[in-house]
């Protein structure tokens, strides 16, 4: 392992019953934002919780800040003090405020000082933008307050390596520009899942793609949309084939994939252009990130 | 009154900052402002100090927690402030004391009213009562479960932690019970292992399923066994010297899962 690198997994896979969520994967993740794109059931909690260390692989060896998590107890102890995790889905013990929340969570991550624990609980609050609603019991804030606070507590300690299960659910627009702003600038490692393709092209440094338990795809955001270049037209006619049509706000009909028809003329994609194109794929592909 | 034709009057400002105003009116207020930048700037405008006294209602609240009376007296004992944020969590302890409270009040009344049955009654329900408490503190904090899972503290600690303030109530009243209803002074500190057993089995089954199944895999199984017992002499078998000594090994026994479960078990998988 080198200095850049926070996670490694190696052959890592994990199985429920006979199913299985996620095949041998070897992967290595370093410092920036990275996306894991895919559909629903594809292995990104999956693979998030392992990351997290909640859940243990079925397989594999998974290294988080050089601590070997699966060797024991004490190698997984002081890896989990370089993570912060957001699961997918928080819900929040009866009667706390939002400060006392972010006050447990900070316990359970071993700030032992109360002082100490008041100040950093104060900054997460102000890092999320609900510092005048520390007092707020959590029963009283909006989703999008909850969604927040539940990034907030992902936050304390500043972790090298945050892992963030769909943060932006739930968040009006104006609040994931914030967010993104808030990730964009920390200094460690996100690795962030979402289906909002928009993220990732605004955030993400490097895009996974995973489905049905494999990776589909690991390069740069350029890298990604460069699969889609010249596959998405737009023309009076949709393309033949097309794995995805709708009409443009000018009248045209925007295709993705396909035949293009008479006329079509080729446009920018998107990334989710590329990632429509990819998931269609059967077959994984690699960009040039290895 | 989200509408951008309309604002905050200084009337509805004071009201809002003296939090005279009902929650419907005071969200609609938040809601409005959020959307509002004229309303944002006159809120600035109206209480620039807004920030410095909220911020003491925050720094009050993670640094004096309001602990329960009992906890209070805890930390005067010498209970670290951590972990009496750990205890606090669990609903503030309430919800686990009232189940002890009820399961003790409900375990009088059945053996009180059941003369005949009062001694199978008791060893029936009084080592469930302990079980039930601390699975009623678990359950305030078992929401956050996925996300305590992936934290560096001891879960071992969390789990006596919560165990210890769930049973230092149930406990002494369900011996109370038993002193208190005629006819069960004997079985006063019988029912003790068999309790202490249900309630670390419960703890280790906690490992695998959620707490309220944990509970009822419990209190099946011991059910189970007391039905099996003969009747009327359930309690003497049960209060026999080498049926508890036999309690106290499965104890010892439960106890070693425990810590192997929660804080020396390893994760699957290893080096390839």
């Amino acid at each position: 392992m080198t200095g850049s690198e926070i996670a490694v997994l190696e052959g890592v896979a994990r199985s429920f019953g006979r199913t299985k969520a996620l095949h041998p994967l070897d992967l290595t993740i370093g410092r920036g934002v990275v996306g894991l794109l895919g559909p629903n059931g594809a292995g990104k909690t999956t693979m998030l919780r392992l990351l997290a260390t909640s859940l243990p692989p079925s397989s594999g060896r998974i290294t988080v800040a050089g601590h070997d998590v699966t060797a024991d107890v004490a190698q997984r102890t002081a890896a989990r003090r370089h993570i912060g995790y957001l699961p997918q889905e928080v819900s929040f013990p009866r009667g706390m405020t939002a400060a006392g929340f972010l006050d447990y969570v900070a316990v359970l991550k071993e700030w032992g000082a109360a002082e100490r624990r008041r100040l950093e609980v104060q900054r997460v609050l102000g890092l999320v933008q609900l510092s005048e609603l520390g007092t707020k019991r959590v029963s009283a804030l909006s989703g999008g307050q909850r969604r927040r606070l539940a990034i907030a507590q992902a936050l304390i300690g500043s972790p090298d390596l945050l892992v963030l299960d769909e943060p932006t659910t739930g968040l009006d627009p104006e609040q994931r520009a914030s967010l993104r702003g808030l990730l964009g600038g920390l200094p460690g490692t996100v690795l962030i899942s979402t289906h909002q393709t928009e993220d990732v092209s605004a955030l993400c440094d490097r895009v996974l793609v995973i489905n049905a338990g494999s990776l589909r795809f690991d390069g740069s955001v350029t890298e990604l949309v460069g699969l889609a270049t010249g596959r998405v037209h737009v023309g009076r006619d949709a393309s033949q084939g097309a794995l995805s049509t709708w009409r443009t706000g000018t009248g045209g009909i925007r295709s993705v994939g396909g035949r293009p028809a008479p006329g079509a003329v080729p446009v920018d994609p998107s990334v989710e252009d590329a990632y429509l194109l990819l998931r269609a794929a059967q077959q994984p592909t690699t960009g040039a990130r290895p | 009154m989200t509408t951008q034709d309309w604002h905050v009057d200084d009337e509805l400002w004071a009201r809002y900052a003296d939090r005279s105003l009902d929650a419907v009116a005071a969200s609609s207020v938040d809601a409005h402002v959020v959307h509002c930048g004229d309303c944002q700037r006159r809120a600035a405008d109206w209480d620039p100090n807004a920030a410095a006294r909220v911020w003491p209602g925050v720094s009050r609240e993670v640094s004096r927690p309001r602990l329960p009376a009992p906890l209070r007296l805890a930390r005067r004992l010498g209970l670290s402030d951590s972990d009496a944020v750990v205890i606090g969590a669990s609903n503030g302890l309430y919800l686990p004391w009232v189940v002890a409270v009820g399961g003790a009040l409900v375990c009088a009344m059945l053996t009180g009213i059941s003369v005949r049955q009062q001694d199978i009654a008791f060893i029936l329900l009084a080592p469930l009562i302990p079980v039930l408490s601390v699975v009623a503190a678990y359950d305030a904090t078992d929401p956050l479960r996925e996300l305590v899972a992936g934290t560096a503290f001891s879960k071992l600690r969390i789990a006596l932690l919560r165990t210890s303030a769930a049973l230092v109530v149930a406990v002494p009243l369900t011996v109370a019970v038993s002193l208190g209803v005629p006819g069960l002074e004997d079985l006063a500190f019988v029912w003790l292992l068999p309790g202490l057993f249900l309630t670390l089995s419960t703890l280790v089954l906690m490992t695998w399923w959620r707490c309220w199944v944990a509970a009822g895999l419990t209190g099946l199984a011991w059910s189970s066994v007391v039905a099996g017992l003969d009747g009327a002499d359930s309690a003497l078998t049960v209060g026999a010297p080498p049926v508890q000594v036999g309690f106290a090994a499965l104890c010892c026994a439960a106890a070693a899962v425990l810590v192997r479960r929660a804080s020396t078990r390893r994760l699957m998988g290893g080096a390839r």
